[in-house]
């Protein structure tokens, strides 16, 4: 274990010594583990407010809600079976409160130009042992007409107490605003709530609003339980399958977590892309790591003195990746938390300011295992053919020789290309390896590039929902999420694109330093500095070529893994790709051509220096 | 050149012109700048020293010719001649008096002695390597050579250590 | 006899701590056709940096430089490597063959640059291999074959379009003491040939088989000298000097 201790310290300065790249894989890599880190970090950042709001309403612990539809009255005797058997399970054992039963009625409110559903909860004054709704503006039921509205419906009607809305066409004050947990905040759960007295109840089914269900809530002596109780009582849902009556009982753990679809939506969203920026950093990191190691191995003569053999080199090199990983993972945990609350907060569910939750195990883990499989990966090949080299001085010798000529390299010749393409294609040729390590890396480019051209198109699905009637407002607050939604995959997308161009543009300045010797000898013994540049350009389009070759049918793979499965099926367009293909190469040669062109302007003799 | 007469008769006797024949074998090029006169003032130099006897051998239509021998005396010496360890001329002593001398009288130039010195060592390296580019890689002449050419290196080389050494105390 | 080489007051500066470094510092030099000049001197006295200058691989702060008769020291770079392809062949201490091409492919490429067919520069580059006895490995690559063998072929690619001169940096630099005595005999027989050479040496085996040597000290040419012919072998035996005394 000694040469453990004594390999950390070589690569802590290693890491010192030449920091750039190190910052360039980090910085690549962090790309990866922010976008995870934010994704973790809302996961779950607004379960601390709902949990306050909970305790402060003295929120429910089981929920049983039975609800038919206004137009349908013809199950009244189920209905009050089922009423029955709600008043039953007030006394069932392991239940300490109750709230309730509740009646609800429905109706229309006025929001904006149009109208939107709602449900009025007809209740005494209180107080309540289950379900106190939190007043925020105003006062709670009490004597004197008015409705106390819910929170997030006050919010999207821009009112507050004594104000005005208009129910069922007619005027109501509007008494206090109120937060509760028994529901979802308005508008991105509907229908809208507003809560009134029995008398106000009177009023307002003079005016049309009829009984749609009712709704009771329990207290538990053992909160924790809460589903082995709905489980104990599962029978009191049963139904006639024609009836259309629905009876449903929820525990406080089920509401909570669907209290917050659009952060988990977000979340999601943002969980996809990291994912997906984590692949194409494989490419991008593969190529880092490889350079870094090709450079650091020619140094490896001092570390031969001390007895040092390849494998231990290896680790080295593998520690540092390592550490560079653990940064990572550090910097985007860290980024996720800082940015989890503001994104949260502006999310139309949150009960409260959002609080991100503390960092679990698993979390650490997920975004951990992410940056040190891309490192992992990126390290496969050069450690594999550096331990598989016996002796240190062939490991010295820069980058891997060439394979035996075989008869193509003369093809290429007799096929009668200008000798400077002819090298080109003999130098991609003769070096499978570099050629598929490159190929690789700037096929997960070209897939990354379809799948942000997919992720564009899909776009359209989320203008396809036609607006309903009733929902209009809730179907704005929708449109922003939407908004957001889309704002995200825009941005991912372009992410993807800017990425993709970097990841090229590693591969082509790499491949021009590799090149930069033999280039110095061609210019030695007489081909101009234009030859040299093309040369470089074609041996580097051979490997763009199998890139575009492999990497659209790998970009439209990852998609089509991707795709939710009840969404409809978005295919790019196959004029898209075949733009792509040609598009691809074009913009490769350019992006090569200017590592090219400055290697070309270089002086010759330093490079052809006796080392 | 008398332990050399000496170790080429040890094989077998021979005669003043074989003598000379082993010889030029065993010298290769250098072997052809010997005086052929020499050999046979050592030789009588040796029969008088009794490291050697001669014989007159007769021979049907030439004159008698003398075939010198080994005697014990002389067997012994070459014997012990072949284990001696000495190794002469590993300074060269007279050119480094030469220098110090030139420093301290300043009657010439201790840098134009060197580079004069170094430029006759390179013209005689480069006539040793002309022969030896004559010789067949195998035969003993050739080894002789190649030490010959090492040595003139060794001194070449150490001639430019000199030089630098008093090009250094002249900016001094 | 024509010059074919002609430098006039070359100088190479470099940026160093303080005031700059003088790498070449007013170089005069000249070689003629079918002459073999060496240069000697310590190793960082600037041997490599003028030959740089003299090939084109690097340009002179101040001076002139004319090869063929042609002023070529302000040449751009695309005008000087058309030039380089007929003007100057190069043998480097690092032999500097291009590690993805074989053998008989790094002999021809100066050809295929000139613009000659195919079919004539692999036969050129074949017939030059023979000649220096690499023939057998004209088609593997470089790291295939020893350094003698690469330092072979790094000169048959230096002859293959009959440069004017050929300019040699530490050619032996590389390589064992038998791999040596070929470059050293083939040297020999490039010089008897008729082609003109300057080797930048500080091996005396090398440098003795010019026809003039130089001496560099610091940037400068400080010494020059025709070797000519050695002393007798009856000298050469007395250099031996091992005959009991006795001369």
């Amino acid at each position: 274990m000694r040469w453990l201790g004594l390999a950390v310290r070589l690569a802590a300065g290693n890491l010192r010594r030449r920091p750039g790249q190190a910052l360039l894989l980090l910085l690549t890599l962090t790309i990866a583990t922010g976008v995870l880190g934010v994704a973790m970090s809302l996961y779950g950042s607004a379960d601390e407010p709902w949990n306050r709001a909970w305790r402060a309403t003295k929120g429910f612990h089981v929920n049983f809600t039975v609800y038919h539809p206004p137009d349908e009255p013809g199950d009244r005797a189920l209905v009050a079976a089922l009423r029955r058997r709600a008043s039953q399970l007030t006394g069932a054992s392991g239940v300490v409160a109750v709230g309730g039963p509740w009646s609800h009625l429905y109706g229309s409110i006025q929001i904006g130009g149009g109208t939107e559903d709602l449900t009025a909860e007809v209740r005494d004054p209180g107080p309540y042992q289950v379900d106190q709704p939190l007043v925020t503006s105003g006062r709670w039921l009490g004597q004197g007409g008015g409705v106390v509205l819910e929170s997030g419906l006050a919010a999207t009607l821009r009112v507050g107490a004594g104000d005005t809305v208009t129910v069922q066409g007619r005027p109501f004050p509007v008494r206090g605003v109120a937060q509760t947990v028994s529901r979802g905040r308005f508008p991105l759960s509907r229908p809208a709530q507003v809560w009134v007295t029995p008398e106000t109840a009177r009023q307002l089914r003079g005016l049309g609003m009829t009984e749609e269900g009712f709704e009771l809530q329990l207290h538990l002596a053992d909160p924790a339980r809460a589903a082995d109780f709905v489980a104990a009582h599962r029978s009191l849902e049963a139904v006639p399958s024609s009836s259309s009556v629905v009876p449903y009982m929820e525990t406080w753990q089920q509401r909570r977590s669907e209290s917050h679809s659009d952060i988990d939506i977000v979340a999601g969203t943002l969980f996809a892309a990291g994912d997906l920026i984590g692949i194409l950093t494989v490419a991008t990191a593969s190529v880092l790591i490889a350079g870094r190691m090709a450079a650091q191995i020619r140094q490896v003569g001092t570390l031969k003195a001390v007895g040092v053999t390849p494998r231990q080199v290896m680790l080295v090199l593998l520690v540092e990746h390592l550490a560079i990983a653990a940064g990572a993972t550090a910097v985007g945990l860290g980024i996720g938390r800082l940015l989890a609350a503001p994104i949260a907060a502006t999310s139309v569910t949150i009960l409260g300011r959002p609080q991100p939750p503390p960092l679990t195990v698993t979390r650490v883990v997920i975004v951990a295992a992410v940056a040190v499989a891309v490192v992992l990966l990126g390290t496969v090949r050069p450690a594999l053919r550096g331990i598989r080299q016996s002796t240190l001085r062939s490991l010295a010798s820069g980058p891997p020789p060439p394979r035996r000529p075989g008869r193509l390299g003369g093809l290429a010749a007799r096929a009668g290309i200008p000798l400077p393409g002819v090298l080109g294609l003999r130098s991609a040729w003769r070096r499978p390896g570099r050629l598929l390590t490159n190929a690789t890396g700037l096929a997960l480019g070209v897939a990354m590039i379809v799948v942000a051209l997919a992720l564009r198109d899909s776009l359209d699905l989320l203008d396809l929902r036609p607006p309903e009637p009733g929902h209009a407002a809730s179907d704005a607050a929708v449109a922003i999420l939407y908004d957001q939604i889309r704002a995200i995959i825009l941005g991912t997308a372009g992410l993807l694109l800017v990425l993709a161009t970097v990841n090229a543009w590693i591969v082509a300045t790499f491949a021009a330093r590799d090149a930069a010797r033999n280039q110095a000898v061609l210019r030695a013994v007489g081909a101009t500095p234009r030859q040299t540049v093309i040369a470089l350009i074609v041996s580097q389009l051979a490997a763009c070529m199998i890139a575009v070759a492999v990497g659209i049918p790998l970009g439209l793979g990852l998609w089509g893994l991707m795709e939710a499965g009840d969404l409809p099926e978005v295919r790019v367009s196959a004029t898209s790709l075949v733009v792509l293909a040609a598009a691809v190469p074009v913009a490769f040669a350019v992006i090569v051509s200017v590592p090219a062109r400055l290697l070309a302007r270089q002086p010759v003799a330093p490079l052809l220096a006796y080392e | 050149m008398r332990d050399m007469i000496l170790s080429l008769l040890a094989k077998e006797p021979a005669h003043g012109y074989e003598l000379r024949q082993r010889l030029m074998q065993a010298l290769g090029p250098a072997g052809a700048a010997l005086n052929p006169g020499q050999v046979y003032v050592t030789l009588s130099r040796l029969e008088r020293a009794g490291l050697v006897e001669a014989r007159e051998v007769a021979q049907p239509s030439q004159p008698d010719k003398k075939v010198y021998e080994l005697t014990a005396s002389g067997l012994e010496r070459v014997l012990h001649w072949l284990n001696d360890l000495t190794w002469s001329k590993v300074a060269p002593l007279e050119f480094h008096l030469k220098l110090v001398a030139a420093a301290a009288t300043r009657l010439a130039d201790p840098v134009a002695l060197v580079d004069s010195q170094r430029l006759e060592l390179l013209r005689e390296l480069r006539q040793v390597q002309e022969l030896a580019l004559q010789e067949p890689p195998e035969a003993d002449g050739a080894l002789l050579l190649e030490g010959a050419s090492l040595r003139l290196q060794a001194d070449i080389r150490w001639l430019e250590v000199c030089q630098q050494r008093f090009v250094e105390r002249e900016v001094r | 006899m024509s010059t074919v080489l002609e430098a006039r007051g070359l100088v190479r500066r470099y940026p160093g701590d303080g005031s700059p470094i003088r790498a070449v510092d007013g170089v005069d030099l000249a070689v003629e056709a079918g002459e073999a000049v060496s240069v000697m001197g310590p190793s960082g006295c600037g041997k490599s940096t003028l030959l740089h200058l003299l090939g084109g691989l690097e340009r002179p702060d101040a001076g002139e430089l004319s090869l063929g008769g042609v002023r070529v020291d302000r040449f751009s770079e695309t005008r000087w490597a058309v030039f380089r392809r007929r003007g100057v062949g190069f043998v480097f201490q690092a032999f500097h063959l291009v590690d993805e091409l074989t053998a008989v492919e790094n002999v021809e490429l100066p050809a295929l640059l000139v613009g000659v067919s195919r079919r004539a520069a692999r036969s050129r580059a074949m017939e030059l291999l023979e000649r220096l006895g690499v023939a057998g490995r004209a088609g593997h690559l470089p790291h295939h074959l020893s350094g003698g063998e690469q330092q072979r072929v790094a000169v048959a690619r230096a002859l293959v379009n009959e440069p004017m001169v050929i300019l040699a940096d530490e050619p032996t630099g590389n390589l064992d003491s038998r791999a040596t005595g070929d470059i050293l005999r083939l040297f020999g027989e490039l010089g008897q040939a008729g082609q003109a050479l300057l080797t930048m040496t500080h091996d005396a085996r090398v440098a003795s088989t010019a026809d003039r040597l130089l001496t560099m000290r610091d940037g400068a040419i400080v010494a020059q000298t025709r070797l000519g012919a050695g002393t007798s072998v009856a000298g050469l035996l007395a250099s031996l000097a091992d005959l009991g005394g006795e001369r």
